[in-house]
């Protein structure tokens, strides 16, 4: 069988049993979420009442769409602005073995909020800029508390959408503490110790220094050479090895598809992913919360039809991606081939494209992750994006373009992908002729207003950032390349700020105040204004009554709607991305 | 929307970041260190591979490898600007850059690759060179390198250090971690340790 087939067969075998983890799985996340007896609240009880009180949370208090949202904002505000201190303030806070200083203000910004957005782009790597302080107590909170966030949001929609008239959307502050709690704290502890035990770091140690078994040369300016060079002028004989808290931080940042890496390479780095074990559950936990989470919506609304319609869209798009990059990165391009003195077939080796992989995940599971991580608006990454052929790039890029909706971010994943089926619902209904109403309840101008900005916003945010970032000066010195490829960089940076996914082509490199400041821009305005509207739609749909659904209602769970959301998904992606794909990677692909 | 409103939740969303700032960011890391550092202390500490109390890398992390007795490694981008030692000396550190492989600059630097490797193994001039030996690892340091490629230099290694291939395949064969359940992963050498085990420093992989 060729290595294309056998990574297909593994990437269909590993999807399956995340579907069969994630159905069963998301009746605990509804219980927890909820508030219903489960073993888990038998334990942990007692901390989420403490919490309670300390929040000074009346039980059965619930909220409207205003207080909701005034909470998602606040948090996510306050978030930005602790991490933000906490960046800046880096050199005199503890726990700074290395002694890095506080960052510079446009740097902090960037990153404060692109951690408590769920972006995690970072305009600097990790263990050269960052102390064990700002990536423990720093990033890594945001790494759980902005998933929870998107979560409780999620969960306000089902309940907008799902209750009678006039209730309220639940407590917003209760349900990060239950997300936390109940769902992010645990799995993120059972992956932290395996990260251990395979080999990922956790100490407060400083960087350990080791013996080069080579030393090398560094030549006047400061190059690296032969050792026995004549150009050699200092002798090298020792390297570092980062260590500090990093696998609390790297079960996390794929849990709560966050992304960002406690080192610069992120999960290529052999010591966040140190064995094929770790990286097939580094990619499995990618992909589990948007997989339950749309589980969780059919058992809220109670029709499990409806998760089903979903998921079938979900899978088919994901099933696409990860054929057309596979394919694509198992196919050696003519500049490595070299007129075949290099070899790239697949016996004792990895087949395919293994520029930017690393040897021990191979070209397929690079590719499988490379889907993952921009469907579920994760942003890790276990190999070099920059490395992957024109077309194996497109894939990602598209799978962010499309908006949050083939998974998503955990909880904006699902209320981007309702917003797609409200609007598909009007359109499908309008074209049958029917009034136009989704489980029960009316779709009328105002739900649609706000579906409609909620699935364009960040479309329009990652174009409008590429347009601004294409007149800025410097960004063509930056962006890794002139033209095409120059402008693929941008793009790709500008998609995936505006998208909230963060993952990165190294190819761009920018750490410098106009590209902090443009992309810092839209990961906020990439989050807050889907977000405000996922809420503002929670209001409306809880104030609808709900009405019995009449003859010939349009069905919103069977295949002809699924086909019809993935058409709706497809089209909308398409208009907006398809001018910029095709003067981008597009045009480096046929050149 | 009023001010009370605001006021109210800016105030619990101050009390939620105190207190996952204490719970996630300190007891959480706190948890996974004190259970690593009792279950798994050489793994948790960066997999150092100490022999006689030298310090001769991680298992982990990728070294430059160019000398023709020792094994050669995927092509590093190192830099000796990130870091310093306690003394000022420059220490070595990674910042992966990859080319679009489909760039002149990509085919360029692969011809250049394939013709250092080429010189280096006229035993094998009739045969291509393994894809990992002439393109740069996702992190730039990756510590493996597929059996393919160790395989291409066994001629050039027992040559050069007057050992038998076969010896130097047992050696090789020693340091070969098989993929996950035969299919997950790829098979991969571990570099460092086929060269601390050439060097005669290492008998044993740590660890496995």
């Amino acid at each position: 069988m060729s290595p294309l087939v056998i990574s297909l067969f593994e990437a269909a075998v590993l999807v399956a049993l995340l579907v069969a983890v994630a159905l069963p799985f998301s009746a605990y996340v509804v219980a927890a979420m909820e508030g219903a007896p489960c073993v888990a609240r038998r334990v942990l009880g007692p901390l989420e009442r403490g919490c309670g009180r300390l929040l000074r949370i009346k039980p059965q208090e619930s909220m409207g769409w205003k207080r909701y949202l005034v909470g998602a904002v606040a948090l996510t505000l306050v978030g930005a602005a602790g991490l933000f201190a906490i960046l800046l303030a880096q050199g005199v806070l503890p726990a700074n073995p290395e002694g890095f200083s506080g960052l510079a203000p446009d740097t902090a910004f960037n990153l404060a909020v692109s951690f408590a957005t769920n972006t995690d782009w970072q305009p600097v790597a990790g263990e050269t800029h960052l102390s064990y302080f700002s990536q423990a107590v720093g990033l890594a909170v945001q790494n759980f508390l902005s998933p929870a966030i998107g979560i409780a949001v999620a969960f306000a929609l089902m309940r907008g959408i799902a209750q009678g008239q006039g209730a309220g959307l639940g407590n917003f502050f209760m349900d990060v503490v239950r997300a936390v709690l109940y769902v992010l704290l645990p799995l993120a502890l059972v992956g932290a110790v395996i990260g251990v035990a395979q080999g990922t770091p956790q100490t407060l140690e400083p960087y350990e220094t080791v013996q080069l078994l080579e030393p090398v040369g560094l030549d006047e300016q400061g190059n690296i050479v032969d050792a026995d060079s004549p150009d050699a002028v200092q002798q090298v004989t020792e390297a570092v090895v980062p260590l500090g808290p990093q696998a609390s931080q790297v079960a996390i940042k794929q849990l709560g598809t966050n992304g960002g890496g406690f080192n610069g390479a992120n999960s290529a780095s052999a010591l966040e992913n140190p064995t094929p074990l770790t990286n097939l559950l580094q990619c499995a936990a990618i992909m589990l919360l948007p997989l339950t989470l749309i589980f969780c919506f059919g058992r809220m609304v109670g029709d499990r039809r409806q998760s089903r319609a979903l998921m079938a869209a979900v899978l088919a798009l994901l099933a696409v991606a990860i054929v057309a990059v596979t394919a694509a990165e198992y196919s050696a391009t003519q500049q490595l081939l070299a007129n075949g003195a290099v070899y790239t077939g697949g016996f004792e080796q990895s087949a395919g494209n293994m520029e930017g992989k690393e040897t021990r995940i191979g070209a397929g599971e690079t590719a499988l992750w490379a889907a993952f991580t921009t469907a579920a608006a994760n942003g890790s990454s276990n190999g070099s994006l920059a490395g992957f052929t024109p077309l194996g790039q497109v894939v990602p890029l598209v799978l962010m373009g499309l908006g949050e909706v083939v998974g998503g971010g955990a909880g904006t994943g699902l209320a981007s992908l309702l917003g797609f089926v409200v609007l598909t619902v009007f359109i499908a209904s309008l074209m049958i002729g029917r009034a136009p109403e989704y489980l029960g309840k009316k779709i009328g101008p105002a739900e649609m207003r706000l579906a409609v900005v909620m699935v364009m916003a960040p479309a329009l945010v990652m174009l409008a950032g590429a347009a601004v970032l294409v007149l800025v000066p410097a960004a063509q010195g930056a962006a890794g390349g002139t033209g095409a490829l120059g402008f693929s960089n941008l793009l790709y940076a500008a998609v995936s700020a505006g998208a909230n996914n963060g993952s990165a082509l190294s190819g761009f490199v920018a750490d410098a105040p106009w590209a902090n400041g443009v992309l810092g821009v839209e990961m906020l305005l990439g989050r807050l204004i889907p977000l405000a509207c996922a809420v503002m739609l929670a209001g409306r749909m809880a104030a609808l009554r709900p009405v019995a659904a009449g003859v010939g209602a349009l069905s919103a769970s069977g295949v002809l709607f699924t086909m019809l959301l993935m058409v709706i998904i497809l089209l909308v992606g398409a208009l907006t991305l398809v001018p910029a794909l095709a003067l981008g990677p597009v045009a480096v692909a046929v050149a | 929307m009023n001010a009370r409103m605001i006021g109210e939740g800016l105030a619990r969303a101050v009390v939620v970041f105190v207190l996952a700032t204490v719970v996630l960011g300190v007891a959480y890391p706190f948890a996974v260190g004190a259970v690593g550092q009792l279950a798994f202390p050489w793994q948790a500490n960066g997999s150092v591979i100490e022999v006689d109390g030298v310090k001769y890398g991680s298992q982990l992390v990728g070294q430059p490898f160019s000398d023709m007795k020792h094994l050669w490694g995927r092509p590093t981008v190192a830099n000796a600007t990130a870091f310093q030692g306690e003394d000022g000396q420059p220490l070595l550190w990674y910042a992966p850059e990859n080319l679009s492989p489909a760039s002149d600059e990509f085919a360029q630097r692969v011809q250049q690759r394939v013709e250092a490797i080429r010189a280096a193994h006229p035993d094998q001039a009739n045969e291509p060179v393994p894809s990992e030996l002439v393109t740069v690892s996702g992190s730039g340091f990756d510590p493996h390198i597929s059996p393919a490629a160790a395989d291409y230099q066994v001629g050039r290694i027992a040559q050069a250090t007057g050992r038998s291939e076969e010896e130097v395949r047992a050696i090789i064969r020693q340091c070969t971690e098989e993929p996950l359940l035969g299919a997950i992963g790829q098979a991969r050498v571990n570099v460092l340790e086929v060269n601390l085990m050439l060097d005669g420093v290492l008998d044993a992989v740590p660890n496995r």
